[in-house]
């Protein structure tokens, strides 16, 4: 009687608590129906956009860990922006152009603003971002330098991208339902 | 009890006076009744500097004393937390591309440091858009209109695109009769009738958004434009369709006076002919012709004939020596006795023996016999040709042409009428054979001509 009762108090519970996060968000979309986003994110995204133009989008030579691990799943678009758009601040960093920085920042911070977001991300250390190993020579320091810059510009564009993406995706289920 | 009455009154006292002081909120900040002085208002305006964004506010009481106040504003923005603002004149403003657009912020009145007054204010809400500007009027001749245009800085922002214009027209003369029209181009068609001819307008436009996300407040008006409509008189019309419409006028005018005049002769019996009536028809046929006629049994009245008596058995016999020259011998005496008619002519001597005059017979065309010629026509003749002897003359030898081409000629022109003044003229069907037809036929077809000529001539 005793182990049945165990198996009640010590195996629901964990199971609860594991499954809560995925059935609930802690993210409460405030711009459903669209204002937020057709007015003012999809002008800043577009204008990001069309400044990386000649980047093409299948410059990533194989799949980000990023994406892997998000993406604009079923009930799983709130966490994707949420994450997207506090990924998308590690690029103030690269210091292309003022207004570039500003659209940047309009994106994310209008984003999370959306959102509305209760989560509590533990803090960690956000991975470099184009700096070079002092251990070798200046030139190809450069060229590290400028590749990864690429890379950064080419992942920066498909995180756009798929914010857009995603971003349609919430309000045309809103609209459905 | 005094003392303790005593202390509850110093106690009641100094509460009252506490409270008595000007506000001390919760939140620490110092508010007092002197708020009111420095309530503000603000509005926005986005893009007004290539991406640059404005945002302007002010006192609404002109009195207040703004040297040593400061705005500022907090939340919404991107990269810092406040922007202080700049001051001009009576005016706060701050010129910034560090608008988030999204949210509210915070707009605080600041005395040393400290804030006085604060409102909340969502930038998106209070945008004002730049006035319009290059309004121009052009008149279109042809299609009597006049064709407003005017362009805004709008139409190339990325923020605040969709705008709606109030257009505003006035005449000179009337000061305060603005007509106010909306539209969301920048387009407007304005009909030359619905002004006034020979007359100074006045136009100008202002707009505001007009979008589900940005509002905001009505932009300043631009310029204003003055234009002058054209004189509308009506006598200039194109001459040549003065020309066409005044010949036509009296083309039909023409039309209508020949129509009334012409209806009962002409017109109406083209269009609505009338059908003869044989009772009328006949009784005209048969009805003794009043002209012409002079009906007279006194001797006198017929000096200008030449009447020859005949004498009986004589001129029996020597008609019938002459009607077998040109008759079959079948003509009966009887019959001969009865022709008769008009004698006349001197061709004829003879024959003016043969024919013997018989009873007129002109009253009564029952009278005609069966079979024979009808001689209906014969009295009608007779007594038209009586008063006119000479030409019965004339035509005396005509009398006996019908007979004489009776024998064997088919074609014979026979006169109209007969000459005989009186008298019946029967001949039996069997003596006469073909002349009888050819006679029956003449007087058919004089018959038929006399109806058809009194038909004509009714």
């Amino acid at each position: 009687m005793f182990h049945v009762s165990f198996r009640y108090i010590f195996g629901i519970p964990p199971l609860i608590l594991v499954l809560l996060p995925v059935a609930s968000s802690d993210c409460d979309i405030e711009g459903k129906d669209g204002k937020e986003y057709q007015n003012v994110l999809m002008i800043s995204i577009d204008e990001l956009l069309d400044s990386m133009i000649e980047i093409d989008s299948n410059c990533l030579n194989n799949e980000s860990n990023f994406f892997k691990k998000h993406s604009c799943d079923d009930n799983k678009e709130p966490m994707f922006l949420y994450r997207a758009a506090r990924k998308l601040k590690q690029f103030l960093k690269m210091n292309i152009s003022e207004d570039f920085n500003l659209h940047l920042s309009r994106v994310s911070q209008g984003t999370l603003k959306l959102l509305n977001c209760t989560i509590k991300v533990k803090g960690r250390k956000p991975p470099s971002l184009g700096e070079a190993q002092p251990t070798k020579n200046l030139e190809e320091n450069k060229s590290l330098k400028e590749h990864k810059k690429q890379n950064d510009l080419c992942f920066l564009k498909i995180l756009l991208q798929k914010i857009k993406t995603c971003w349609n995706k919430i309000l045309r289920d809103a609209k459905e339902h | 009890m005094t003392i303790l009455s005593i202390a509850f009154g110093t106690v009641f006292y100094l509460l009252q006076v506490v409270s008595g002081e000007s506000g001390y909120a919760q939140n620490g900040d110092f508010e007092d009744a002197e708020l009111d002085d420095y309530s503000f208002s603000c509005y926005s305006q986005l893009e007004v500097d290539g991406s640059q964004h404005l945002l302007s506010c002010a006192f609404e009481d002109p009195d207040v004393n703004s040297t040593n106040l400061e705005f500022e504003i907090c939340g919404a923005l991107l990269e810092v937390n406040c922007l202080n603002f700049s001051k001009l004149q009576e005016t706060y403003f701050v010129k910034t591309k560090k608008f988030l657009l999204i949210g509210d912020s915070k707009i605080c009145v600041k005395l040393g440091g400290k804030h006085i007054t604060c409102r909340k204010m969502n930038i998106v809400k209070r945008v004002k858009p730049e006035a319009p500007f290059d309004i121009r009027v052009i008149y279109r001749e042809e299609a009597n209109d006049f064709v407003v245009t005017f362009n805004t800085s709008h139409l190339q922002k990325k923020y605040v695109k969709d705008l709606m214009h109030e257009v505003a027209y006035r005449q000179e003369k009337n000061e305060n009769d603005w007509m106010h029209v909306n539209l969301s181009s920048t387009k407007l068609t304005l009909l030359q009738r619905k002004l006034q001819p020979d007359a100074m307008y006045e136009i100008k436009v202002r707009s505001i958004p007009n979008t589900n996300y940005f509002e905001g407040i009505w932009s300043e008006w631009s310029p204003s434009f003055h234009f002058r409509t054209p004189e509308t008189t009506i006598g200039e019309m194109d001459p040549v369709l003065l020309i066409i419409s005044i010949v036509s006028f009296f083309s039909v005018a023409l039309m209508v006076i020949l129509a009334c005049v012409l209806w009962k002769k002409r017109i109406k019996p083209i269009v609505w002919p009338s059908l003869p009536d044989h009772k009328k028809t006949l009784e005209q046929l048969c009805k003794k012709p009043k002209k012409n006629l002079n009906v007279s049994f006194n001797p006198e009245s017929f000096l200008d004939c030449q009447i020859h008596k005949v004498d009986g058995i004589q001129a029996k016999d020597e008609a019938e020596g002459f009607l077998q020259d040109t008759f079959p011998p079948q003509l009966d005496d009887s019959e001969k006795q009865r022709l008769g008619g008009g004698v006349q002519g001197h061709n004829w001597p003879s024959q003016h023996e043969v024919i013997t005059p018989k009873t007129f017979r002109g009253d009564s065309p029952l009278g005609c016999l069966a079979g024979n010629v009808s001689v209906c026509d014969a009295p009608v003749l007779a007594s038209s040709r009586s008063p006119d002897c000479r030409e019965g003359g004339k035509n005396g030898p005509q009398v006996y042409q019908g007979l004489l081409l009776g024998t064997g000629t088919t074609n014979s022109t026979l006169p109209p009428s007969f000459p005989f003044q009186s008298g019946i003229l029967t001949l039996n069907p069997a003596v006469q054979g073909q002349p009888l037809l050819t006679y029956l036929g003449s007087s058919q077809e004089e018959a038929y001509v006399t109806m058809s000529s009194f038909y004509q001539n009714q």
